[in-house]
Formats: C-alpha cells, sequence, structure tokens
C-alpha cells in the first residue's frame, strides 16, 4: 500500500507546476519546521567536521594546521591500492561481509519468527531478556572468555576433545578457525539483541489475520511465511540496505583482538591495517584517505542497494 | 474437517517442542558466559585463577564488590551514566521523532534529497579532529552535553523511526487532517500513541547507546569527575586483561584482580539491562492495533 | 490519551531538570576543558584558603595518562601542592587511550602546560612538531634549577633532538628482565637456578616432564609466556644468546636484531621448548593475564619477564597453594659463554612544555620550578610513596608501603609525574619483606652490569618512524609462526627480504646515515 502512494506521489509531482510546489511548501509549513532543528543538527555536528576529509589529499601536520598543510594530491589513496597487503585486506574484508550478510542477518530474523511463535508470554520474555544480554558485554571479554575455552592449554573444549579420544584442535592459531569464531562471536553477542526491532514491527500484525489463516488450514510456518514475515518486510530491506552501507564497518575491536600471526592472512581488514599503519604512527592523513575509501565503496553499494529496492517497489531509505 | 483440525494441532505441537527447545539452546548458549561474569565476580580471586572456567564459585565473597564500592568512583560514574542516558535518551527522542516523522510525510517536497543526505553521514565522517574542534567552538568541551548534543539524531535510528511512521495508514492522519488539526497535533495526538512499540524500540537503542557512550568522555571531558562508567569499565577490563600492555612505563603496578574485573562488569552493566523488561510490554503482540482501537 | 499526556509531561519536566543541572555544569565551567580553569567548587574553596596564607600559588595543568583502574583522590596531590606552592590540576587520561587524546589536543591547539608523552614510541611521533620548535627548548633553562640539573645526562642524551633537550624524563631501572621460577619444584627435583641456557631448558623440561609437583599427573609445564616478543620471555632469552638490543652492529654497518645468527638461534630454542611442551602452546595468543594465571596456579613453573613482578605473582599464588615457593634469578650465559641483557633507554616517560599553552619563559620556569621541587627528597617521596605515617612508613632508610591496596588507590597513580629517580631525587627506595622482592631489586642493580643497549636510541630514521610498527609486524609474526612450526628458515628468510623491500633498507640506510 505504502509502495503505490509513492509511485502516485512521484507522478503528480512531476504534473505540478511550481507554484503547486510552493503550495505545498506552505501547506507544510509546519512540517518544515519539525525537521528545522534535526537538519540544523546534522549541518552543524556532521557536515561542518567534513572539511577535515580533505587531508587525506594532504601530508597533514597537526601543528601546521588544514591551511599549512602540504598538497599530496592522490598520493595517499595511491599508496593504499599499491600496498601489497591491499588485495588481501579487500578480499579479507569482503569475506567477513558476505559472512555477515548471509549468516548473521538471517539469525535475528529468524529468532524474532520463533519468539513470536512462543505462547507463554513469561517464556517468551524470559528468553528475550537472556539472548539480549551478551551485547553487553564488551569484545575484549567475549574474546578471553573464547580464548579460555579454546585454548590447548587447558582449554575446556580441547580438554573435552582429548577425554573423547579425539585429538586436540588448533583454534586459535589456525587462520581455518578465524572465520567461524568470528561469526560465531557475532551471532552470540548481537543476534539476540537484533530481534528486538523485529520484535517491535511484529507487534503491528493485526491478530485476526492469525485467526482468519488458522480457519483456512494454514499450519505455523505458512502463517510465518504469509504473515509475519511481509510485516516485517519493510524493516528487513531497510536494515539490509543499511548494512550494505556499513560494508567495511566489521566491527575493529573484535577483528583486532582476534588477529594473530598465524591468522593474519585472513583477518586483517581495513581498519586493523590503518590502525597498524597509520594510527599507531599518528598518520592522519593516510587513515583518512582510507576512510574516505571506505566511505565510498559503502555510498555505492547503498545507493545501488536503494535503486534495487526501488525497482522491487520497496521503500528503500531514501 | 474435525481430522483436518487435529493434524494441524499435532503439526502444531511438534513444532512448538521444536521451537521451544532451539530457543532453550540459544538461551543457554548465551547465557553461560554471563554466568562466568557473574559467578567470577563473587569468587575468590584464588579460586578464579585455580579454575578454568568457573561459573559456580565454591567460596562465595564480596571482597572484589566491596573493593569497588569503597571509593565513590562508581557511584559517581553510574550516576552521570544514569545522567547522560536519561537525558540523552529523552532529547534524542524529541528530536529524532520529529524529524523522522516530518520526513516520513510523502508530500514533503524536498524529502529525498534530505533523506540522502543524512544518509551520506553514515558514510562519511570528517574524523576526530575537526568534530572536536566543531564540540570546542560550540562551547560544549568539559560539559556533559558534550556526551550528548553531537549525538543528536542517530541517521540509523531516525531511518527506522521514519519507516515505522510511514507505515501508519495516511487515512488515520487524513481525517485529523479535516478535523483542522496541524501537523504537530497530529504527530503528538494520534501518531505518537500508535507508535508506541516503535518508540520503545528507538529509545532502547539509543539508551543503550548513551549508555555505552566512552571515548567522546575521554576526549571531550578533561574532568574525570565526569566520567560515565564506561570509562572506569574499559579502564578496569583493559589493564586486568593485560592487552596493549607496555612494559616500560609501568611494571610494578600488578593488573587489578580478576574479580574486580568482573564485578565492575556486573555493576556497569546491571542498570542498563534492566531498561529491556520494562520496555517489554509495549512488544506485546497487537498491541499498536489496541491502541488505535482505544 | 491521559497516559500520553502524563508521558509528555514527565518528558519535559526531566528536561527541565536536565538542562538545568547541565547549563549549571557548563557555565561553571565555562571557557574551561582546554586547560586550567576548570576546578571543581570544593577544590576553588581549597585554592582560596591558600592563597590566604601564601599569596599566588601558581595554577597549570598537567596531561598525564592513568595506568590504574580508578582516577585517585586529591589527598596526595593537595601535599604536593603545598609543599611546591602551585595550585596544579591533573588532567587524566586512561592509558589505553592517551594517544588519541593526546593528538586531538596538539591538534588543536588545546595542550596544557606541561604534557606526558606516554612512551617513547609516542615521543617519536613528535619528532617533527619538535623540530618545528613547538615545544620549549629547555638546555639553557635547566641549570637554573639545583635539582632539575641533577638528571643523568646519558638518559637525557637519549631523548635529544638533533641534539637538543626539550623534555625532562622519569627514570626507569635500565633492566629489570630476569626469571622468576618455582623455588620448590626446583628442590624437589634437585635442580639450581639455571645458569646457562641448557640448563633453562633443562629445567623446563623437568618441569614439564618430571612431576615437578609430585602430585602423579601430567598436568605441569616449564615456561609460561604471553603474546610479546618484547616483555614476555623472548627478547631476555634473545640477550642471553647474545643478540643486539633491536639494532646491533655487525661488519660495521647497523642492523636490525633479526639479522644476527642469535636471533635464529633464539628462535629454535623457542621452537624446541614449543615442539616439546616445555612452554605453553598458546603463547602467541596468550595474555598477560593468562599468562601469569599459568604460573599461580601451579601449571607452569618458569615465568620470565619483570622479576619485580615476583610479589603480585607470590601474594596470589600463596593464596591457592600455601606451600609455593618462589625464586627469581637473573644471569644465564648463552652458548658463547656470557651473560647479557637488554635495557630500556632509562626513561618511562617524558614530560614536555608546548608553546601554545606556556607563553612565556616565566611560566616556563615557574612549571620547571615546580618539577624541581618534585625532584627534592620531601616532595619526590610524597608523589612515589604518599603521605608518611599513613601511606608508608620508614624502616631502615627504605620506605614499606603500610596498605598496598590502599597505595595503589591513593599514590600509584602520582608516579605517572615523577621526575628522576631515587639515585636522582634522593626519594626513599622501597623495602620488601618478601625476601624474593627485596632480591629482585639487588638483581635490576647487578642487571646493570650486563646491558645490552639500543644503538638507534640516539639516532633518528624517518622511515621507522612512519612505517616501523607496520614492518616490525612483519617480523613479528614470522618469529611466531617459526617458532610453532607454520614457517621454516626459507620463510623466515623471506620474511626478512619483504621487511626489507617494504622499507626496512631504507630504515637500515637512514640509520646508519645519522650514526
Amino acid at each position: 500500500m505504502g509502495t503505490s502512494t509513492v509511485i502516485q506521489d512521484k507522478n503528480t509531482l512531476k504534473k505540478k507546476r511550481k507554484s503547486e510546489t510552493w503550495k505545498k511548501l506552505r501547506k507544510n509549513k509546519y512540517l518544515y519546521l519539525m525537521i528545522a532543528p534535526g537538519l540544523i543538527y546534522f549541518l552543524i555536528y556532521k557536515y561542518l567536521p567534513m572539511y577535515g576529509l580533505i587531508i587525506s589529499f594532504q601530508d597533514y601536520k597537526p601543528y601546521q594546521g588544514i591551511m599549512g598543510s602540504e598538497w599530496v594530491g592522490f598520493e595517499h589513496f595511491q599508496r593504499l591500492f599499491t600496498s601489497p597487503e591491499f588485495w588481501m585486506i579487500f578480499k579479507n574484508t569482503l569475506v567477513l561481509f558476505a559472512l555477515q550478510l548471509l549468516i548473521y542477518f538471517p539469525v535475528p530474523i529468524i529468532l524474532s519468527l520463533m519468539l513470536n511463535e512462543v505462547r507463554h508470554s513469561l517464556f517468551k520474555r524470559g528468553i528475550q531478556t537472556i539472548v539480549y544480554i551478551p551485547h553487553f558485554m564488551s569484545w575484549v571479554v567475549i574474546v578471553s572468555i573464547s580464548y579460555v575455552m579454546l585454548t590447548l592449554d587447558g582449554g575446556i573444549i580441547n580438554e573435552i576433545l582429548d577425554s573423547i579420544g579425539l585429538s586436540k584442535i588448533n583454534f586459535l592459531l589456525n587462520e581455518d578457525w578465524f572465520r567461524p569464531m568470528y561469526i560465531l562471536q557475532v551471532i552470540w553477542r548481537e543476534a539476540g539483541w537484533g530481534t528486538i526491532i523485529f520484535l517491535a514491527a511484529i507487534t503491528a500484525v493485526d491478530p485476526q489475520l492469525y485467526e482468519a489463516a488458522r480457519m483456512d488450514g494454514a499450519g505455523r510456518f505458512r502463517q510465518m511465511w504469509h504473515i509475519t514475515l511481509p510485516a516485517i518486510r519493510n524493516v528487513i530491506i531497510i536494515l539490509l540496505i543499511l548494512k550494505i552501507g556499513d560494508v567495511l564497518e566489521l566491527g575493529f575491536e573484535h577483528v583486532y583482538l582476534l588477529l594473530n600471526s598465524s591468522n593474519r592472512n585472513v583477518a586483517e581488514i581495513f581498519d586493523t591495517y590503518v590502525y597498524v599503519a597509520g594510527l599507531q604512527q599518528g598518520q592522519f592523513s593516510y587513515s583518512t584517505a582510507v576512510g574516505f575509501f571506505k566511505g565510498g565503496v559503502g555510498l555505492v553499494l547503498v545507493v545501488f542497494a536503494n535503486w534495487l529496492a526501488k525497482k522491487f517497489n520497496e521503500e528503500g531509505i531514501y | 474437517m474435525a481430522k483436518k483440525r487435529k493434524r494441524i494441532s499435532t503439526g502444531s505441537a511438534v513444532f512448538d517442542v521444536v521451537n521451544y527447545s532451539l530457543l532453550l539452546l540459544f538461551a543457554l548458549i548465551t547465557f553461560i558466559p554471563f554466568v562466568h561474569v557473574v559467578g567470577s565476580s563473587f569468587a575468590t580471586s584464588a579460586e578464579v585463577a585455580n579454575t578454568k572456567f568457573l561459573l559456580f564459585p565454591t567460596e562465595f565473597t564480596l571482597t572484589a564488590y566491596k573493593y569497588i564500592f569503597s571509593t565513590d568512583t562508581i557511584f559517581r560514574a553510574l550516576f552521570v551514566s544514569v545522567l547522560v542516558t536519561v537525558g540523552g535518551t529523552l532529547w534524542s527522542m524529541l528530536f529524532s521523532t520529529l524529524t523522522a516523522y516530518g520526513l516520513s510525510r510523502r508530500d514533503l517536497v524536498g524529502r529525498r534529497v534530505i533523506n540522502f543526505l543524512i544518509v551520506f553521514t553514515l558514510l562519511f565522517n570528517g574524523g576526530m579532529i575537526p568534530t572536536f574542534l566543531v564540540v570546542q567552538q560550540t562551547g560544549l568541551l568539559n560539559s556533559l552535553w558534550a556526551l550528548i548534543i553531537p549525538v543528536t539524531i542517530n541517521a540509523f535510528n531516525m531511518i527506522i523511526l521514519r519507516s515505522f511512521f510511514m507505515n501508519i495508514p495516511t487515512s488515520l492522519e487524513e481525517s485529523a487532517k479535516i478535523d483542522g488539526a496541524n501537523d504537530f497535533s497530529i504527530l503528538f495526538r494520534i501518531v505518537l500513541p500508535i507508535s508506541l512499540p516503535a518508540l520503545a524500540t528507538i529509545s532502547l537503542f539509543y539508551a543503550v547507546t548513551y549508555w555505552n557512550t566512552y571515548m567522546h568522555a575521554i576526549l571531550y571531558l578533561a574532568d574525570a569527575d565526569k566520567w560515565p562508567v564506561q570509562v572506569l569499565l574499559r579502564q578496569i577490563v583493559i589493564l586486568a586483561s593485560g592487552v596493549n600492555y607496555d612494559g616500560a612505563a609501568f611494571d610494578d603496578v600488578p593488573p587489578p584482580e580478576v574479580t574486580v574485573k568482573m564485578a565492575t562488569i556486573v555493576v556497569a552493566t546491571l542498570p542498563i539491562l534492566l531498561v529491556y523488561p520494562f520496555l517489554q510490554k509495549y512488544f506485546a503482540k497487537g498491541a499498536l492495533l489496541g491502541s488505535v482501537k482505544g | 490519551m491521559s497516559n500520553m499526556k502524563r508521558f509528555l509531561a514527565l518528558i519535559i519536566m526531566i528536561l527541565f531538570a536536565i538542562v538545568l543541572t547541565a547549563c549549571g555544569d557548563s557555565s561553571e565551567e565555562s571557557g574551561g576543558g582546554d586547560n586550567t580553569s576548570n576546578n571543581d567548587t570544593e577544590e576553588n574553596a581549597n585554592s582560596d584558603e591558600e592563597s590566604d596564607e601564601s599569596d599566588e600559588a601558581y595554577s597549570f595543568t598537567i596531561m598525564a595518562n592513568l595506568h590504574t583502574p580508578e582516577v585517585p583522590d586529591e589527598k596526595v596531590l593537595n601535599k604536593i601542592e603545598e609543599a611546591t606552592n602551585t595550585d596544579v590540576e591533573i588532567q587524566w587520561v586512561p592509558d589505553n587511550n592517551y594517544e588519541d587524546r593526546l593528538n586531538t589536543a596538539f591538534a588543536t591547539s588545546s595542550l596544557p602546560q606541561a604534557v606526558f608523552m606516554k612512551n617513547q614510541t609516542t615521543f617519536l611521533q613528535f619528532r617533527e612538531a619538535i623540530e618545528d620548535e613547538q615545544f620549549w627548548e629547555l638546555d639553557d633553562y635547566l641549570d637554573e634549577f639545583e635539582n632539575l640539573k641533577k638528571l643523568k645526562e646519558n638518559v637525557q642524551d637519549n631523548t635529544r633532538v638533533n641534539g637538543k633537550l626539550y623534555t625532562l624524563y622519569q627514570g626507569r631501572p635500565l633492566s629489570r628482565q630476569g626469571i622468576i621460577y618455582r623455588k620448590d619444584w626446583a628442590d624437589n627435583l634437585g635442580l639450581a637456578a639455571p645458569t646457562t641456557t641448557d640448563e633453562f631448558m633443562e629445567m623446563a623440561r623437568a618441569f614439564t616432564e618430571d612431576d615437578p609437583d609430585g602430585n602423579g599427573k601430567d598436568d605441569t609445564f616449564g615456561v609460561t609466556d604471553r603474546s610479546d616478543l618484547v616483555y614476555g620471555a623472548f627478547k631476555t632469552v634473545a640477550s642471553w644468546f647474545g643478540t643486539p638490543n633491536e639494532w646491533g652492529e655487525k661488519d660495521g654497518q647497523l642492523l636490525p636484531e633479526f639479522m644476527f645468527d642469535e636471533y635464529k638461534q633464539t628462535m629454535d630454542f623457542f621452537k624446541e621448548m614449543h615442539e616439546n611442551g616445555y612452554i605453553n602452546q598458546d603463547f602467541p595468543v596468550t595474555s598477560k593475564t593468562d599468562q601469569q594465571e599459568f604460573f599461580k596456579n601451579g601449571s607452569a613453573g618458569i615465568y620470565v619477564g619483570s622479576m619485580g613482578d615476583v610479589i603480585s605473582l607470590y601474594n596470589d599464588a600463596v593464596a591457592i597453594n600455601p606451600e609455593v615457593e618462589f625464586d627469581v634469578h637473573n644471569q644465564v650465559k648463552g652458548p658463547h659463554g656470557e651473560f647479557g641483557i637488554w635495557a630500556i633507554p632509562g626513561f618511562g616517560n617524558l614530560v614536555m612544555f608546548p608553546k601554545s599553552s606556556v607563553e612565556t619563559e616565566d611560566d616556563l620556569r615557574k612549571i620547571l620550578a615546580f618539577f624541581d621541587k618534585m625532584m627534592t627528597p620531601e616532595v619526590a617521596n610524597t608523589a612515589y610513596w604518599g603521605i608518611e605515617g599513613e601511606h608508608y612508613e620508614v624502616v631502615d632508610g627504605f620506605a614499606k608501603v603500610l596498605d598496598s591496596e590502599v597505595s595503589e588507590r591513593e599514590v600509584k597513580p602520582y608516579q605517572a609525574i615523577e621526575i628522576g629517580e631515587a639515585e636522582t631525587s634522593g626519594r626513599y627506595e622501597g623495602y620488601f619483606e618478601y625476601e624474593p622482592k627485596a632480591k629482585s631489586e639487588e638483581l635490576f642493580k647487578d642487571n646493570e652490569n650486563y646491558l645490552i643497549e639500543n644503538p638507534t636510541v640516539p639516532l633518528y630514521s624517518e622511515t621507522f618512524v612512519q612505517d616501523g610498527a607496520r614492518l616490525q609486524q612483519i617480523i613479528t609474526d614470522a618469529t611466531y609462526n617459526y617458532i610453532i612450526g607454520q614457517l621454516d628458515e626459507a620463510g623466515f628468510e623471506a620474511a626478512v627480504e619483504n621487511w626489507q623491500s617494504q622499507g626496512g633498507d631504507k630504515i637500515i640506510e637512514e640509520f646508519n646515515a645519522s650514526e
């Protein structure tokens, strides 16, 4: 229903002449008043500092300031693209992103659908509260707990493997285990938290719809598929687009803590690379250039995803 | 007919069993590390050092809690956190709601451009130093407002809220308009009361962000008395975990006890954990429709 | 609807309350934040009183790193202020985020008057700014101050930039490295403290295989180590083998340590320990806390690192097992028959004075006068040990901490603003009842006779400052991978070549040129 209005709206907009636009502006003066404080906020605290991006084209020295620093054009970008690790990092980033999208992203949706089917309210609330706890534990804590469980030096998992006669597994110093560990930790920490938004969306479903479906003999799965899921489709698509824009944000702290000498080939991502190559040595320009590049990639993907969504008559994010 | 109904209900029962067991299993997995944290916080440090993965201490002690509560630092930090979280959430919700509602209205000229410009801020930022300068220029340094005003609207939250508002049937608004209501009264009298689940969700998101605020406190607040509890928590966790340890600088400072670390995690996390159960009533099935009717 | 109204009313009330409290906050602090003027009211009252007694206490701000969990109360600081006739504000910054704050404050010209650099690495990053005269040069002033004059020349030389001095240093023992081991285990097995690397290996073996705790179970191993090639075991063992300290001279040229055979011997030594299970298998990812836990709970019997750690290790270990007995030891000779131990440059931290906030020579002199008084025995004792009778007592000319928990809270943080060391300031050295701890203090001094210094400390290489950390990563990775058997010798050579081609050659060239 929402989508058809948009199309109508677009078509009528095109037809309208300037004077009518003016009229519309006047008619909606309260709406503009409403968004004004928000826009001023974005202008001052988000757009104003963006002049800082120009240091990615400079050899920025803090004491010389942006005005006084030397211009170097695309040197930092060139350095990034030609560095021997660039493609390795790019690939690692994409793989982790794919894992996030394909494995992590559906989990909160499935969880919230499952929770929605729970009829005992106490059980439901209890589970909800418990699964949301890990979100509040910092990565430092989670990674150190993982170490305690997985280490070869008396970690409980390896002790169990050992006691049932299996050989111990080198989870920590083996690059094959990095990706599973990463995504499992992400699911463990964020999946419960991620359900909140979908559960909120599900509240909008009219219970009578389920009633009617039951009358028609629809099973629980079919109710989920035909009633609940379509009701939260909007939210899913919006979160998906936002997630795609976040393609290069994979959680610096998390990856940095998991990174070690044996898994660097698969675990080094842009953020960790910049941290060592740039920030540790105060190279503001270089890390800004990498941030710029990340933003650019994100922008392209968001524009594409949004275009695709609109193609399928979905709302999109802008 | 009767046969059919029966088949459905057995299927339904199987579904329930599987569903409940899976959820229980997942909850158990997510709960165990938390039990470890809480359990360790009540254990003696000897037992923690001697047990690989402690869940329930054999010897129960409050030493760690006594230690962290023996100065007023943590009380002060918690007070700051509560103040910033409550104040910040209200502040952010006010402006996010106004902006999101304004932008949710399909007849607003220029909304696509504005929406795009807001999405843009999710992807690019000017970096720490220019942002610091703006915070400095707007006179916020060393005030708790520095933790709130520079993050007034989270674009992500605003977009979600906007999409919730867009799902509200336009007929509701239109009928109000015919009655002569202006946009403000439509928002406050009609839209907000039926958007409680969305408002609760986004409030929770903001509250958690404010509760976790950390880097801004270190950058913008020179006065350590104003640090929220996360600064204290991070400091203890990082020191106790021995990451980024610089041996030359401070060799003779023993790291904080693991038990103290765990107790601090519990104390710094519990208040925000308690928020969710209170908001849960807004997530009840059909809550939204009920309020429309009422 | 009425619900909604009540809700709105509540929102407005709370908002109002917050605006009030926070505005009160910000007006009180107006103009503050940058540096000096942000005292809380209590302190204002305090300084008022002071100014009645002795006029104009000089007021300024110091930025220092906080390496304890909590910001200390101001008891000790007040005492220091009293003794130095100053009104000092300390801006504490959590150690882990110090660089962020330092860089931001520097780039926005909001550094306070006295700025600690945290460590040598951070100091090196400021080199260009120092060359650009952003900080006061101190050579001309130090002679005016009788205590600052006493700071050690050789340590100061390690901090000079183009021959000029810009910093006051905070002294550290040159080398605290050595072994802490289970004396009771060694006695059970009839072993003495290892004097050679072979004996060290034998001890590691025996602690792993010969059931040192006599419980009949195969549940112990030799060395416990962590993911740190410098302050963990590796570098100390490398010193025993005669490896240079980061850089050494070979055929008249300065080369990095990993191009020396001794470095490879050390790697082989670790590889042997790792293969045989004499060292924790996951040491490349083990944190300091976990490393120490193996030692405290009787899993491992040898800890290589700072010998000063023996007391905190013992305090926890004895709670688990009252029978436990530790000892410390430093001298281990390598295959070449000599003992050597790597040294730090003699300072842990450095303080500098930005010209942007210290505007006149007069101000500089007043701040230096403060640090000069900090180096008198009286003030230095207050900053380091706290208040006599409350935090420590004097026993035979040594300071004995009364309650370590209280001291760690109220005094330890202020050690971050100490200048010089006991030797130059004349403050007390520590008194320790626990014998191995007292012995470790003696062994620090013994180490000073066998130091291996890093010859590049006074030298400069731009590539090293810009790219050194990233390049070092290549070597660190290769070293670990070699030790755990994921990389062979050819692979390690390839990593070294990679280091060279990505900028290492330039570093070699630059260091040799600046000699």
